[in-house]
């Protein structure tokens, strides 16, 4: 009995010591249905920043740009660039979907790693970056899915949907598996990368307080930057995978 | 920040549990499965009393566990799909709208505006080059225009001379001539005189000659 009691002490101590609340939310009720207050209200303070910036940076653009105009053009050609890259030569009404995709994921990200958030205690679960909730990431891949049937439809019509048997009917099946898999392989790498970056440095900081977690959290800050381009660079490849020509 | 998040991450809550509102992995499934792994020894290579005793640990660890945390697994929802992902998407596509009207769209244009402009002044200076040579052209005409016109005035300028130096010239060769003329008309007229004269002292020599030579 007495490894017994060991044992259980133990786990009871790595709980302790992990501290890490997942799958914690603070529920709103609107209309008879429940949302996760924290990923509103953090989505909120993103899209508050995004818009922000955008309007103090673009509000009166100069002929030679100054530091965040700069800076804005950059990210623009960026993104035109990505989209460019991806899409082809009608790449321009698809830029601000991609340009959303990229900015809102990683100023999402990054903020989860730089803001601090943690010093607003909420009754229930924790604030973090909107994108470690899976109804975030599932909401943006089913964006991008809705968003290539769209683009593949208005190019060609019905014959996008000669896709499927292209280049044998003996892909049909696996051609219609990668409507499915594909938001769905979007939404769990995005969730996943970014919710076990935020326990990889939550675990790191509750056994070492020090020092240590440093590199992680740059290592996340990489990942976070990764994990948006990837996310907008594969929406953009659909969206040119759906719209190019099939003979 | 690793301070931040120390102070405020909570305790006791758990680490790893995926699953949904029914958990999964309730005690009495778990105590039911584990006389069965017993029954069936050969397929297992792990000896009965170890087995037994992991088995225990897996029963116990569960069914000591404190009732809150208990609530708590049964509460941690990681998949918890409800009106935040409609909601996600409502708000993705209206931030789309919004940077595409504060962002995207009128910086576009103003870049793309930008680069046509600079494009033209490109080629425009291109085209002064033309303009260059063209007035270069033109300088090189009205330089030659200006030399012609310049020799033709000093061409004229020297015939005009040269034409009142000869009547000059000629003037004063004439004017010299009458001169001439009236010198030397002058002389004769003189020398008539002085034959007269002398004529007429030969004939008063010739006398006073005759006289003293012949003695009378």
């Amino acid at each position: 009995m007495n490894i017994l009691l060991c044992s259980i002490n133990t786990q009871k101590g790595l709980y302790d010591i992990s501290g890490v609340e997942v799958g914690q939310h603070l529920y709103w009720q609107i209309g008879g249905f429940q949302v996760h207050a924290q990923v509103l209200i953090t989505s909120w303070v993103v899209i508050a920043i995004l818009l922000g910036s955008a309007i103090i940076a673009v509000r009166n653009p100069q002929t030679i740009p100054t530091d965040g105009q700069n800076f804005f053009e950059y990210v623009l050609e960026f993104i035109r660039d990505v989209s460019k890259t991806q899409i082809g030569e009608e790449y321009g009404p698809w830029v601000p979907f991609i340009g959303t995709m990229f900015l809102f994921i990683f100023v999402s990200n990054w903020s989860g790693a730089l803001l601090p958030w943690k010093i607003i205690q909420l009754p229930h679960g924790e604030l973090a970056a909107p994108t470690n909730d899976i109804n975030t990431t599932v909401a943006l891949a089913l964006l991008t899915s809705v968003a290539y049937f769209y683009a593949g439809l208005s190019k060609k019509g019905l014959s996008y949907f000669g896709k499927y048997i292209q280049p044998t009917p003996i892909l049909l099946p696996i051609n219609i598996l990668e409507d499915f898999t594909k938001p769905l392989s979007l939404s769990f790498r995005l969730f996943g990368n970014i919710l076990a970056d935020e326990l990889v440095v939550v675990v790191l900081v509750s056994l070492v307080p020090l020092v240590v977690p440093i590199p992680v959290m740059f290592l996340g800050l990489f990942t976070s930057g990764i994990q948006a381009l990837i996310f907008a660079t594969l929406a953009a490849a659909y969206i040119g995978e759906s719209m190019e020509g099939h003979h | 920040m690793a301070n931040v998040i120390m102070a405020s991450s909570k305790p006791l809550s758990p680490p790893l549990s995926i699953s949904n509102k029914t958990p999964k992995f309730s005690i009495p499934k778990t105590l039911t499965l584990i006389p069965q792994f017993l029954k069936n020894p050969q397929s297992i290579s792990l000896s009965t009393s170890t087995l037994k005793s992991l088995s225990l640990f897996a029963a116990t660890s569960l069914s000591f566990a404190p009732p809150s945390l208990a609530e708590e697994i049964e509460k941690a929802a990681l998949f918890d799909f409800n009106l935040t992902l409609p909601i996600m998407m409502a708000q993705f596509l209206l931030l789309m709208v919004g940077l595409d009207k504060i962002y995207f769209s009128p910086l576009g244009k103003f870049m793309d505006e930008r680069d046509a402009a600079i494009k033209e002044k490109l080629s425009s200076v291109k085209d002064t080059s033309e303009g260059v040579k063209q007035l270069d052209e033109q300088a090189a005409a009205v330089m030659r225009a200006a030399r012609a016109e310049i020799s033709a005035a000093l061409n004229k300028m020297k015939k005009e001379t040269q034409a009142e130096v000869e009547e000059k010239l000629a003037e004063g060769r004439k004017r010299i001539d009458a001169e001439l003329q009236e010198a030397l008309a002058n002389l004769e007229n003189q020398k008539a005189e002085t034959i007269k004269s002398l004529d007429a002292q030969i004939a008063a020599l010739s006398d006073e000659i005759v006289k003293k030579v012949l003695p009378v």
